[in-house]
């Protein structure tokens, strides 16, 4: 039995964690380098630092972690208040000395209970894996409603907190779209916040509005009064109106002094100068200079985004307990492949007909068990691409009838139908030779570990549990 | 039956002095200016062109070789849904280095958002507007200060002109360096909307198409028509512009003169425009138009018509001229009607039909002969031959009656200070200095 501490104190083998509950609590201090691998050991972590710089850094590193041992992690401030949004919201609570840890341990506890509700399956697209970050966090942290913050230092203005945090400054805008499928996947609700305009170009939110020249963009400019003398009709710019002499305004036409505007003279319009290529003109246009990649926008060219407040479903606090594998576009954009559905109701039906015949049947299961490093290393439409080759070349190796579908980015099932056991393992040992040739040959760096399994298909169990039988040992 | 042999029975006991006695006003005046002198000037033209052709080759090669920027303004208010139409019939231009500046008078309809999308897709060049209405001459002052082109033209926007309108009326500049200022030749476009309008192509055939070139071969023509008419930059910069309307087109024609220079008519600068479409709308027009002649001609450039420092001969027959037969003849045709009245009561019936036979055998004889002299119409002569007889009624009695309330009005009223077509604000201050 596990000696629970009813004193806070410090660790005897490690004098930077604290012990107190039965919890330990990981200090990190500003002197310490940027490395957080070891928070995994911990239950908690304490950041104090006097250098909010590098508490920022800190907690990007922790939150925008892959790993859900580390973005989960709950993470305390010690003595500091200048932190402002949007780290504050990432953060789940602030000490002023380490006494107060004994205040703070219910909501820490709560929160580690909450995260041994969650499954974590490996995702199919990079777009899946925030998607599982983002229930999963919101479901620990038993935060219902997401509201975006004005961020300064965000891509788009608006910060997400677990989901900006994923996402570099130029990449940001990505959040908007993770934000549409969690919705259209009904993980989510949204109401509407405000409204974004993003460069045409880069999609940043960091716009410079300028008045520019129609002809040379350019907005160096005068801007001054056309005057139209009532009496002689003469209209022109002021300038015309001026003398050497005196503050007077004098026709050019009838050298009368102008006296009272609106009696003897008016100024219906302006006229602008531009100093860079001497064109005139009144209107001016108005175009948006992305601080980014200094694109200047049209402003009807600008992309409107909406900024809304994401609200967690029932749907999306199931999936993140069961954890949240892939997309549906993911799926569909892989040919060859079914949906996880429908191939448990198929198997369902060859379980039927294997009842009705003798023949033999068989479901193989193929797992890449490092698909997180490789799925990191690749772009969503790399990943998609690589999939779809994947899936082509697995086709060409078995027999027709087959049918795949992934149960998680990473792993894949097949039923190979109507087929001896000794012909399907050979089958399933050649798609994983293939597999790995295929990845080794595009990621040079990677070492590449798939396992596999094959069993005959029993037409006792209903296919489902056949499914959850092969599919256990690798969740 | 009786009546007509009756007053076929007058017409044959006419001798030369009794018909000269009765129809003194159409001989003297009438057949005298409007056809024996016209026929005249046209063939001092006809003549005038061969003999300098070789010099208007030169001005043409002259003109190709310098291909000079032409500004052409266009001063309206709430004419966006022409302007398109314009920009299309321009870009046909034979002549192209030509800048187009379009002035939009405070408009309240989407003028502005018409033109700023043509300006953005860059057909227009330059395009400025006031927000608040100013008037006419402020409009096109504001447009001539942003010019750029040696040659100034001034158009009306509701109009569109022969694709060579533009070579045409820049030519005349480089035949005869004293040349200030060109007319265009405004024909009508919608001669067969309805009978006002065809009265009224018959009338700009007369008084424009031929009337003009007659003026213009005499050195008396005294009008440009603001829907058409080109002028030099340094001669416009000069006289400073349009002065305050109504009528500020012949108001400029008589600054140019005054400045030394002289006026020209290109027959061939051909401009189409409609005309008012109603003989309500026609009178309103005309009414405005007319009261110009007292305003600007008897009051503003009385100068012109007295011995002074600048006097200048031709200018006073242009003068004298346009008030001899446009304000003194109106009325001292009243006094012909009152003579016959008193001195012929039994005949006057027969004297209205020989008077009606008259002018219209005159207006057959011009439409056909004149026709000859034309070389560009919109219309074919024989389209008119109906109409000639009505021509009567509208010249002599409509066109008569709405001139003779406009000299009225304006003689003992001034009201064309009060026309709406110009904002108050401006004719206050015109009433008040005389402009």
């Amino acid at each position: 039995m596990k000696n629970v501490n009813t004193e806070i104190s410090t660790s005897k083998e490690n004098d930077r964690v604290i012990e107190y509950a039965g919890l330990s609590f990981y200090i990190i201090y500003n002197t310490d380098s940027l490395k957080t691998d070891d928070i995994v050991f911990y239950d908690a972590v304490i950041i104090q630092a006097g250098d909010p710089e590098f508490t920022r850094h800190i907690i990007t590193r922790i939150r925008g972690h892959f790993n859900p041992e580390h973005y989960l992690k709950p993470v305390l401030l010690l003595n500091q208040s200048s932190l402002k949004d949007p780290y504050i919201n990432l953060i789940d609570g602030t000490l002023y000395s380490l006494e107060q840890i004994k205040l703070i341990l219910p909501s820490v506890q709560n929160i580690l209970l909450r995260i041994k509700d969650l499954t974590f399956t490996s995702s199919l697209s990079y777009e899946a894996l925030i998607i599982q970050k983002t229930i999963s966090f919101m479901y620990s942290r038993n935060i219902d409603k997401m509201k975006p913050n004005v961020d300064f230092n965000s891509g788009i203005g608006y910060n997400y907190p677990i989901l900006s945090v994923n996402f570099s400054r130029k990449e940001e805008h990505q959040v908007l779209n993770i934000i549409k499928t969690m919705t259209e996947e009904k993980l989510i609700t949204k109401e509407f916040h405000d409204s974004v305009y993003l460069c045409n170009n880069c999609t940043s939110g960091y716009m410079s509005y300028r008045e520019v020249c129609p002809k040379c963009n350019s907005s160096n400019a005068v801007s001054q009064d056309i005057v139209h003398h009532f009496p002689c009709s003469y209209v022109g710019p002021i300038e015309d109106f001026k003398n050497q002499i005196d503050d007077e305004l004098n026709c050019p036409k009838c050298n009368k002094t102008l006296r009272h505007i609106g009696v003897d003279y008016d100024k219906p319009s302006i006229v602008n100068d531009c100093l860079s290529c001497g064109h005139r003109y009144q209107d001016f246009n108005v175009k948006a200079k992305c601080m980014n990649c200094q694109f200047d926008n049209e402003v009807e060219e600008l992309k409107k985004s909406t900024i809304n407040v994401i609200s967690i479903t029932k749907k999306g606090q199931v999936m993140a307990v069961n954890g949240y594998v892939t997309t549906s576009r993911d799926l569909q954009e892989i040919k060859g492949t079914v949906k996880l559905d429908t191939f448990t109701t198929m198997l369902k039906y060859e379980v039927e007909r294997l009842k009705q015949t003798d023949g033999k049947s068989n479901l193989a299961v193929l797992h890449l068990k490092n698909s997180g490093e490789a799925y990191s290393k690749m772009t969503t439409d790399l990943q998609k691409t690589m999939l779809n080759f994947l899936i082509q070349d697995i086709r060409k190796n078995i027999p027709t009838s087959s049918i795949i579908t992934f149960y998680s980015s990473s792993t894949i099932l097949i039923s190979l139908n109507d087929l001896p056991l000794k012909i399907a393992k050979r089958l399933t040992q050649d798609i994983v030779d293939l597999m790995t040739a295929l990845i080794e040959t595009n990621f040079k760096d990677m070492v590449v570990s798939i396992d596999h399994s094959v069993k005959p298909v029993s037409n006792k169990l209903s296919g489902e549990l056949q499914i959850q039988q092969l599919v256990k040992d690798y969740f | 039956m009786s009546t007509i042999g009756e007053f076929i029975s007058y017409i044959q006991a006419l001798g030369p002095a009794k018909f000269l006695r009765v129809f003194w006003f159409f001989v003297i005046f009438e057949f005298f200016r409007y056809f024996l002198l016209d026929l005249v000037g046209l063939i001092l033209h006809r003549v005038s062109l061969w003999v300098n052709r070789k010099k208007w080759k030169r001005a043409s090669e002259q003109l190709k070789k310098e291909n000079p920027l032409v500004s052409i303004i266009v001063p309206g208010k709430n004419e966006g849904k022409h302007i398109f139409k314009l920009v299309k019939s321009l870009s046909e231009q034979t002549y192209q280095n030509y800048e187009l500046i379009i002035i939009d008078d405070g408009s309240d309809d989407n003028t502005p958002i018409i033109c700023k999308s043509l300006l953005k897709n860059g057909l227009i060049d330059q395009f400025y507007r006031n927000d608040v209405r100013g008037g006419k001459a402020s409009a096109a002052n504001l447009g001539l200060r942003f010019t750029k082109g040696k040659f100034i033209i001034h158009l009306d926007a509701d109009c569109s002109y022969d694709n060579d309108a533009v070579e045409k009326i820049i030519l005349p500049f480089y035949y005869d360096k004293d040349i200030g200022g060109v007319g265009g030749n405004v024909m009508v476009r919608n001669y067969k909307e309805s009978l006002v309008t065809t009265l009224q192509a018959v009338e700009y055939f007369n008084s424009v198409g031929i009337g003009r070139i007659v003026t213009s071969q005499f050195g008396i023509y005294r009008i440009i028509s603001g829907a058409f008419g080109a002028f030099r930059a340094d001669v416009m910069d000069k006289i400073q512009g349009w002065d305050i309307g109504p009528g500020l087109d012949g108001d400029i024609t008589v600054k140019i003169r005054k400045s030394g220079y002289k006026i020209h008519f290109a027959p061939e600068a051909v401009c189409l425009t409609s005309v008012p479409n109603t003989f309500k709308k026609l009178a309103k027009q005309r009414y405005r138009w007319d009261k110009s002649l007292i305003r600007f001609r008897l009051r503003k450039h009385k100068d012109v018509l007295f011995p002074n420092q600048g006097f200048s001969l031709i200018n006073f027959i242009s003068f004298f001229e346009n008030i001899l037969y446009n304000l003194i003849l109106n009325f001292k045709w009243y006094f012909y009607a009152i003579d016959l009245v008193i001195n012929f009561p039994d005949l006057l019936v027969h004297i209205m039909l020989t008077n009606l036979f008259l002018y219209t055998t005159m207006g057959y004889i011009k439409l056909i002969l004149f026709g000859w002299f034309r070389t560009r119409s919109n219309a074919p002569n024989y389209y008119f031959l109906p109409y000639i007889p009505l021509m009567v009624i509208y010249f002599g009695y409509f066109l008569r009656f709405v001139r003779t309330r406009a000299y009225f009005m304006e003689l003992f009223f001034k009201a064309s200070y009060n026309d709406p077509w110009n904002p108050l604000k401006t004719s206050v201050h015109a009433k008040e200095k005389g402009l």
